[in-house]
């Protein structure tokens, strides 16, 4: 079965349209960090956001009380709609799956609405607020603008959910009458989600994000969502999307990504968009790749864009489809040059790239990985 | 293309408050036993409702599948490795190539207690661990990795969708030939933060769960964890494997009506019944049985109600989350298990604290006793927030073969 990319959408802290974003990438830019401070505690946190501005042409009735991670979401999806060139009504409203992949979820709505509960006990917890904190709150807003009535799915996981809900579209577009599916990916940041993943020594207090280094000196978080429109025809195609696995330890990573690799590298690829992000992953996926495709070319957005978690897989998507397309890579950022592995360290053409690899290694023990291929 | 695959149901396990395993649930069913109590988890004092379908702590933790387990682990992991562990008894060789399950809120009292902590500069010794054992996705890790299975895990969030959606996107992925064995199922533990919302949306309620009934008054929340073994029918007989019923037909539709309430007509769960029974190649007259989605709140039932009189006619029809609450992404997962006794052992489970029809409805009730009855092919609901609707049928499959441990009925 052919599965190929019909449109794109995304809303990152360096802008919302793919072009735009893709040049800036392209040029070496990276995000303004920000910075985002504990409510019980004097401690603040450097993170990538998502300027309020750029979500203003966002309105429909369904957003009114939603939270920031339902409008990246609709943003990203409305967008990937309109570069597919897909109108949804009645005719065709079936005939469009819509799976959304989520990690944290509504974590500021779901904080508020606890941190009621806390202070003054269950008597004033919104009723409101409570339908927002559910993980599939994002994915039944932007089914209800879009007006999709058929399948619908929200998968949860960690950084490597979007991979997979790309993979759960390529089994439902075999198995159902379907057209198309919109796979969209999102997150938002809350200072709750920086003490969680300090705590768990995954966070840096500043940027750079330093990819591959062998300190291991932490992300830093962002937000954001991706959107895919899938369709049986296109010019880039998903030619195999690996399941993946999970790990039980961080240092068992390294073996599931060397399988991964192995099952997906079985064509020559010209390079592999990476999910490094300055933690333990980057060791994994540095030795997995060494060992496994030393000569494929390596790329990272992360250190210009943040950990996105949620969205961070089908950002990758978003990237490698434009990496196939214009034939080159933007620069890897803030990567020591001794790094012993093939980066794109600077522009990059690749004139002749034909396969790309999506690896997607999350913090939560999960992985899975895309071939992607130009026609 | 090939023919569709058929799907074979080889082995299951559930725990939920209808009691630990197969053997356990088959007997509460079989007596109508009303499973909910008062909620001592946390404090519901200032909630409207006090009771939850609950698991036994005390029984879950001693249970000798959990005895070499980290005592760190969330409830909801140790639910599943339960659930798990009576699968694997049944089917010790059954190596899943992918695991679909569902579940709303994984770990949340973990993320409960961290936040409690931060907020009131409380011992936070513990947070790291809390925060690893949060993840919506980490019970059914923790459970594969229990076992030593290694399959990739697809976890769906659909609200109270989502355990019947984890297996009728596993009987797909069979149905297709991509897969030959799937583990699905779903899991969900009681937490405040659940609780106290749907008090707060006056879903839930003071009285007795009393789905379709004139005066019913809203739900109870329940937990569990179930975890059916799906695979292809041929391959399973092939070796012999014991097949407890067959999966033929999924359905899912999404109304965009409210994200709360359904639309009132039910045309979500009817085109989501329709689907199911086309999937299937059946008629409504086929379908011997219905286990509802019936939450027992004033605009569900009457959808759901709405839709299941306007497709079938006079089928019986029951929500066992009467006798259990409703355990959310655990939900489908445990109900589909709920058909593949009924089909086994050949009855209604009864819908209780029923006393009279809503009187808008047209309904055949299994009211308050199960009952013997000739049942070759069930249908289970679930519906959930965000217009999220999904339907499985099953089928008892012959020739008649005991469930392991459940002993005949």
């Amino acid at each position: 079965m052919s599965l190929a990319i019909a449109g794109m959408g995304w809303v990152t802290p360096l802008g919302t349209a793919i072009d735009l974003v893709w040049e800036r990438l392209i040029a070496g830019e990276e995000a303004s960090a920000t910075t985002i401070s504990e409510e019980f505690a004097c401690r603040s946190y450097a993170v990538f956001r998502v300027p309020e501005s750029v979500l203003k042409h966002v309105a429909h009735a369904r957003l009114r009380r939603a939270s920031a991670i339902s409008r990246f979401a609709a943003a990203a999806g409305l967008s990937a709609l309109e570069s597919g060139g897909l109108k949804i009504d009645a005719t065709n409203a079936e005939r469009v799956a819509l799976i959304f992949a989520i990690s944290n979820g509504g974590v500021i709505y779901t904080k508020r609405f606890y941190r009621d509960i806390v202070n003054t006990g269950a008597e004033s917890a919104s009723p409101l607020l409570f339908p927002e904190t559910v993980f599939n709150a994002p994915a039944s807003h932007l089914a209800a603008i879009l007006g999709i009535t058929g399948v619908t799915y929200t998968l949860v996981g960690d950084g490597a959910v979007g991979l997979t809900a790309v993979k759960m579209a390529r089994e439902l577009m075999e198995n159902e009458p379907l057209d198309y599916c919109l796979v969209v990916g999102t997150e938002e940041i809350d200072w709750l989600l920086c003490d969680a993943y300090r705590r768990w020594r995954l966070l840096r207090v500043a940027p750079p994000i330093e990819p591959y280094g062998k300190q291991n000196g932490g992300m830093i978080l962002s937000e954001g969502a991706g959107a895919i429109l899938l369709a049986r025809d296109g010019r880039i195609l998903i030619e195999c999307a690996h399941p993946g696995g999970y790990f039980s330890r961080r240092a068992e990573a390294e073996e599931l990504l060397k399988h991964i690799l192995c099952d997906l590298g079985q064509t020559e690829i010209d390079f592999v968009i990476s999910s490094a992000n300055g933690t333990f992953v980057d060791l994994a996926e540095s030795h997995a790749l060494q060992r496994l495709l030393p000569n494929a070319l390596v790329y990272t957005v992360k250190p210009a864009l943040g950990e996105s978690v949620g969205a961070a897989g089908l950002w990758q998507v978003i990237l490698a489809a434009e990496a196939l397309r214009t034939r080159e890579l933007p620069p890897v950022l803030h990567a020591d040059p001794k790094v012993p592995m093939r980066l794109s360290r600077s522009r990059t053409v690749i004139p002749y790239a034909r396969h790309a690899i999506v690896l997607g290694c999350g913090l939560n023990q999960q992985a899975a990985g895309l071939r992607l291929a130009c026609d | 293309m090939n023919d569709p695959a058929r799907v074979a149901v080889t082995a299951a396990g559930v725990v939920s408050p209808l009691g630990f395993g197969l053997a356990e649930t088959l007997e509460s069913l079989q007596s109508a036993r009303d499973c909910v109590s008062p909620v001592m988890r946390f404090s519901v004092t200032q909630c409207r409702c006090k009771t939850a379908g609950q698991v036994s702590d005390s029984r879950l933790l001693s249970s000798p599948a959990q005895v070499e387990r980290s005592g760190r682990l969330h409830r909801a992991s140790h639910m599943m490795i339960e659930a798990l562990q009576e699968l694997l008894t049944q089917q010790p060789e059954f190596e899943p190539e992918l695991t679909v399950v569902g579940t709303t809120s994984g770990g949340m009292s973990y993320g409960e207690r961290y936040y409690r902590s931060l907020q009131r500069a409380g011992d936070l010794r513990h947070a790291a661990t809390w925060i690893a054992n949060y993840p919506a996705q980490k019970p059914v890790i923790d459970a594969q990795a229990a076992f030593g299975i290694s399959a990739p895990c697809e976890v769906i969030a659909n609200a109270c969708a989502s355990g019947t959606n984890a297996v009728g996107h596993a009987f797909e992925c069979v149905r297709s030939g991509r897969y030959q064995r799937v583990l699905a199922g779903g899991y969900d533990a009681l937490a405040e933060m659940v609780f106290v919302g749907f008090d707060s949306l006056q879903a839930s309620t003071p009285e007795k769960c009393r789905p379709f009934d004139q005066h019913r008054s809203g739900m109870v929340l329940g937990e569990g964890a179930a975890v059916l073994a799906m695979e292809n029918l041929e391959l399973a007989r092939r070796r012999d494997a014991p097949v407890l019923a067959e999966i033929i037909g999924y359905g899912i539709s999404t109304d965009n009506f409210h994200i709360t309430q359904p639309e009132p007509s039910g045309s979500g769960p009817r085109q989501a019944m329709q689907r199911a029974l086309e999937n299937a190649h059946i008629s409504a007259a086929d379908v011997d049985y219905i286990n509802a989605h019936g939450t027992a709140t004033l605009f569900n039932d009457a959808a759901e109600g709405r839709a299941i009189s306007a497709l079938f006619n006079g089928v019986p029809v029951s929500s066992t989350k009467s006798m259990m609450g409703h355990s959310l992404g655990a939900a489908g997962a445990i109900e589909a298990i709920v058909c593949l006794l009924a089909l086994e052992h050949q009855f209604l489970p009864a819908n209780i604290n029923f006393s009279r029809l809503d009187d808008d409805l047209d309904l055949n009730i299994v009211a308050n006793e199960a009952r013997p009855a000739a049942v070759r092919t069930a249908l289970s609901n679930s519906f959930g927030f965000g217009g999220t609707n999904a339907s499985v049928v099953m089928r008892k499959f012959p020739p008649s073969s005991g469930l392991r441990g459940t002993g005949d009925a």
